[in-house]
């Protein structure tokens, strides 16, 4: 059971990380970005490249990876969110979609990426390695990633609540004509909103990557995951964003842990909880009732 | 009709030559006509979405779970079924269609709590739900799906192959032909007038939650059907078939074609499947091209490819111009029924509207007097409007009740308050901007146009007659307003007087008999202002109940029987026009006292 819990945890990180993601994008632009998970995907696959070229460890990847994530968003922000807003909400997340689209198939097509997914080294020692606390052996991999989440969600307080720019950024999202009358840029700001979000992506998918291996065509599923947990906790929420993640890594380990159930039937129970929560609260668990309809 | 459609009433037939002569040079070609044929079976899927996001603009990232069901049903059936064969695909086909219908029901009703992107999660949620509900389903096979399932045979002829092509393509230019006259006709104009502006559409009587909730269920229909020949053409279903992958790959059609009418979802489905076994040997480079495309499109071409082609038949027939000398009007509304067995024509009865703290009416009763002319007035914030939304339907009542002709309509939506005989007219003239005039007319009597679905679908005589009748009952409305110049003249274009006569013509194409105008005469000129009034006691001459918000003192007090002020929400005064002009209250309420 607390296995099942940590296990829950550890994947949960990644999906905290994704509807994050989603909400820090949602907050600047209004639009929801559906290519998150292809993002969390690249961002593994960008460490493994760090790794495999420059015989980097982890550590160095994952820095790397991280701000390699970021400069992708910005132009992703550049060339695809920023020319398309003007065609209105629909046809821009459609255009996140296409993004979709070009990042899953085309990471296939990029030497020593391919379709498959491969392994990540791990950050200490290898990948079995586990330690035993009172009769429970826990992966180190696991506690890992835990702690870099503590570590990502701190930075990011620090960055919106302590910096000057960071407030900016949150005065750009919640009243851009506001903002931009006491002279905030932003343009510039929901640009760097966007890359924030994606080098979060890019290091989630880093973070996870030797747990989960990198790569592969499960961004989709990582996306949508960070949805449910983003709707359950609250979109609008960023505190509900991550608690949700989480919640939906846990539900999903449970329930494949469940004796006589089969592993398959986890996934459509988890997407369902995505049409059960926007129906019965649509603002989520921690989020305030407003803007539910918009 | 509407002025988007005539593109694609011109254009279907050339698109169906295209079909003819690719499938003629495609004879002695197996991959041509199978690239072909999938091209239909995505086509008629895509019709339905195009219908939900162009015409409807609803989105939907869930239509392989409609495609999965009608799929599944016929792979089910047909192989558990000992029915001969030429029985035995239709049935199972109908089946499949009937439940895909039914589930797009209730998709659709969910789908009206949320918008936007909240909307594209839910339907994404629901093509999830399906695929797992496929993969987990013992028999429908799991993971390993449905083999073998046999083809549609009809007597000597089995629609495999080559012969495919043209079974899969008549399907899908016969529904293409039956959507395009279902927009052609009352539903498609409802549609489009929901799509322009939802609430306006709703006072004029149509039910657009229910009309929502039907574009959910056809669009699903259809996407039913093209899974059901779908799985007829492969032999094979499995979960992996109907994923999301499948729910974008429509969108990206529709998208590319260009979404609303039919020409656009065919259009786009031919180019994919076009692309798509070009591509044969670059599997995910193909890929990345479509994704490619679609922001291109997004980005440079929000009309998609048949947009460009639509351009062309823009041009209006008359140029937009104002209407320089408006005719002293003349409008004669036809015999207006009123409700044999009533009361007075509108009661209100200690009716209060709260937001939140503010107080925005408060208490406030009053009953008209059938045929006569009210005015009701008062300063900015008064909460006339609020008043005249309360008894419209829209927005829930603190307190109080609302009759109308006795029937308690407190609560109801404002499709069945307009319903029973009341017009009303905006503050800021919402007119259906993508339509012309006569169009946003035509819509304004969607009540009294009486023609079925069905009737519609299949373009019967009865459906021609009741289009050209409401066409003809427009025109003559127009005609008597001396609005015909500007009859071609899509909405959007006009002048700001124009606007707002052309809105009192669409309230009263219907023939209400109760009727609420909200202020008029701001922002027209001294002629308009005649004409307006004109135009205003005609209505009530002919018997019309009419309320009135204005702020032009000289043309309240020249034509209303009775005014009634409202301040702050509380009604100061009512009573003869002359009285209320002499009320001390009034008079501070306006000018202030001095202190």
């Amino acid at each position: 059971m607390f296995q099942l819990l940590v296990a829950g945890l550890t994947v949960g990180s990644g999906y905290a990380l994704v509807a994050l993601g989603i909400h820090i994008i949602l907050r600047a632009t209004r639009i929801v970005n559906f290519a998150q998970g292809e993002f969390t995907i690249i961002g593994g696959l960008l460490a493994l490249t760090f790794v495999q070229l420059f015989h980097a460890n982890t550590w160095f990847a994952l820095l790397g990876a991280t701000l390699a994530g970021f400069v992708l968003g910005l132009i992703f922000e550049r060339l695809v969110l920023r020319p398309a807003a003007r065609s209105g909400e629909i046809p821009l997340t459609i255009a996140t979609l296409g993004t979709v689209s070009i990042l899953l198939y085309g990471h296939a097509l990029i030497p020593g990426w391919g379709s498959l997914p491969q392994p990540l080294p791990s950050f200490t020692g290898n990948a079995s390695d586990a330690i035993t606390v009172s009769g429970v052996s826990i992966q180190v991999q696991s506690m890992w990633v835990l702690g870099l989440l503590l570590v990502a969600l701190a930075v990011l307080y620090v960055f919106f609540e302590r910096t000057y720019y960071g407030k900016a950024i949150r005065a750009a999202a919640n009243n851009p004509t506001g903002a931009k009358l006491v002279g905030i840029d932003v343009t510039n700001a929901r640009a760097v909103s966007v890359g924030l979000s994606i080098a979060l992506a890019a290091y989630g998918g880093t973070i996870i990557g030797p747990i989960t291996l990198v790569g592969g065509a499960g961004g989709t599923a990582i996306a949508i995951k960070g949805f449910v947990g983003a709707i359950i906790g609250g979109l609008e929420s960023p505190v509900g964003c991550v608690a949700g993640g989480l919640l939906v890594g846990i539900i999903e380990k449970l329930i494949q842990g469940l004796p006589g159930v089969s592993y398959g039937i986890s996934d459509p129970i988890v997407y369902s909880l995505l049409l059960v929560g926007l129906l019965l609260r649509p603002q989520g668990l921690l989020g305030a009732r407003s803007a539910v309809r918009d | 009709m509407i002025a988007r459609l005539r593109a694609d009433s011109r254009t279907l037939p050339i698109l169906a030559l295209i079909v003819a002569a690719f499938g003629i040079l495609a004879a002695g070609n197996p991959t041509f006509a199978q690239a072909g044929t999938y091209a239909a079976i995505f086509a008629i899927a895509a019709i339905g979405l195009s219908l939900l996001m162009g015409n409807v603009n609803q989105i939907s990232l869930g239509q392989a779970g409609f495609f999965g069901i009608g799929a599944y049903a016929v792979a089910s059936l047909t192989t558990a079924w000992n029915l001969p064969p030429w029985l035995s695909w239709p049935l199972a086909t109908l089946i499949g269609i009937g439940v895909a219908t039914l589930v797009g029901l209730g998709l659709g009703f969910i789908a009206l709590r949320f918008r936007g992107h909240y909307l594209a999660m839910a339907t994404l949620a629901f093509g999830l739900i399906c695929v797992g509900i496929f993969h987990e389903t013992k028999f429908l096979g799991g993971a390993i799906g449905i083999e073998d399932v046999p083809y549609p045979r009809f007597g000597p002829l089995t629609i495999s192959g080559y012969p495919a092509y043209w079974f899969a393509w008549i399907l899908a230019l016969g529904a293409a032909l039956l959507t395009l006259n279902l927009l052609r006709g009352r539903s498609g104009r409802a549609f489009e007038a929901i799509r322009n502006d939802e609430l306006a559409a709703e006072v004029l009587g149509v039910p657009t939650r229910r009309y929502k909730i039907f574009a959910f269920a056809y669009s699903g229909a259809l996407a039913g059907l093209g899974g059901a020949v779908y799985a007829a053409f492969l032999g094979i279903v499995v979960p992996d078939a109907v994923s999301v992958q499948l729910s974008i790959s429509l969108l990206l059609m529709v998208v590319l074609g260009g979404s609303g009418g039919v020409s656009g979802a065919l259009i786009g489905a031919a180019l994919i499947g076009f692309l798509d076994i070009s591509g044969h040997q670059f599997e995910n480079t193909r890929e990345v091209v479509y994704g490619l495309l679609v922001i291109l499109v997004v980005i440079a071409l929000p009309g998609g490819a048949f947009g460009l082609i639509r351009s062309r038949f823009k041009t209006a027939k008359l140029p937009p111009r104002s209407l320089a000398t408006p005719s002293p009007a003349a409008v004669t509304p036809r015999a207006l029924a009123l409700p044999a067995a009533s009361g007075a024509p509108l009661a209100v009865a200690h009716v209060t509207k709260r937001f939140g703290g503010l107080v925005a009416v408060n208490d406030v009763s009053f009953a008209l007097t059938r045929g006569t002319l009210t005015s009701l007035i008062g300063p900015n914030g008064a909460g006339k409007t609020t008043l005249f939304n309360a008894i419209s339907g829209i927005g829930r009542l603190t307190e109080g009740s609302v009759e109308i002709a006795g029937n308690d309509v407190t609560g109801w939506q404002p499709h069945r308050v307009a319903a029973l005989g009341v017009g009303r007219t905006f503050q800021n003239a919402r007119l259906f901007g993508e339509m012309t005039v006569l169009e946003n007319v035509v819509a304004g009597a969607f009540r009294a146009e009486r023609t079925s679905f069905g009737a519609d679908l299949f373009a019967l005589p009865s459906s021609r007659r009741a289009e050209r009748e409401a066409t003809e009952r427009a025109r003559d409305t127009l005609a008597r307003l001396g609005l015909e110049p500007i009859a071609s003249t899509l909405a959007k274009d006009l002048a700001f007087g124009d606007r707002r006569r052309v809105e009192l013509a669409r309230a009263t194409a219907s023939g209400p008999w109760l009727l609420l105008v909200d202020e008029p005469a701001a922002g027209l000129n001294a002629s308009e202002r005649t004409a307006l009034t004109a135009d205003l006691l005609k209505l009530r001459d002919a018997g019309m109940t009419l309320l009135l918000i204005e702020h032009d003192m000289r043309l309240v007090m020249s034509i209303s029987e009775r005014v009634m002020v409202l301040k702050f929400g509380t009604m100061i005064a009512d009573g003869k026009a002359d009285a209320v002009r002499n009320d001390p209250g009034v008079v501070a309420a306006y000018l202030g006292t001095a202190s």
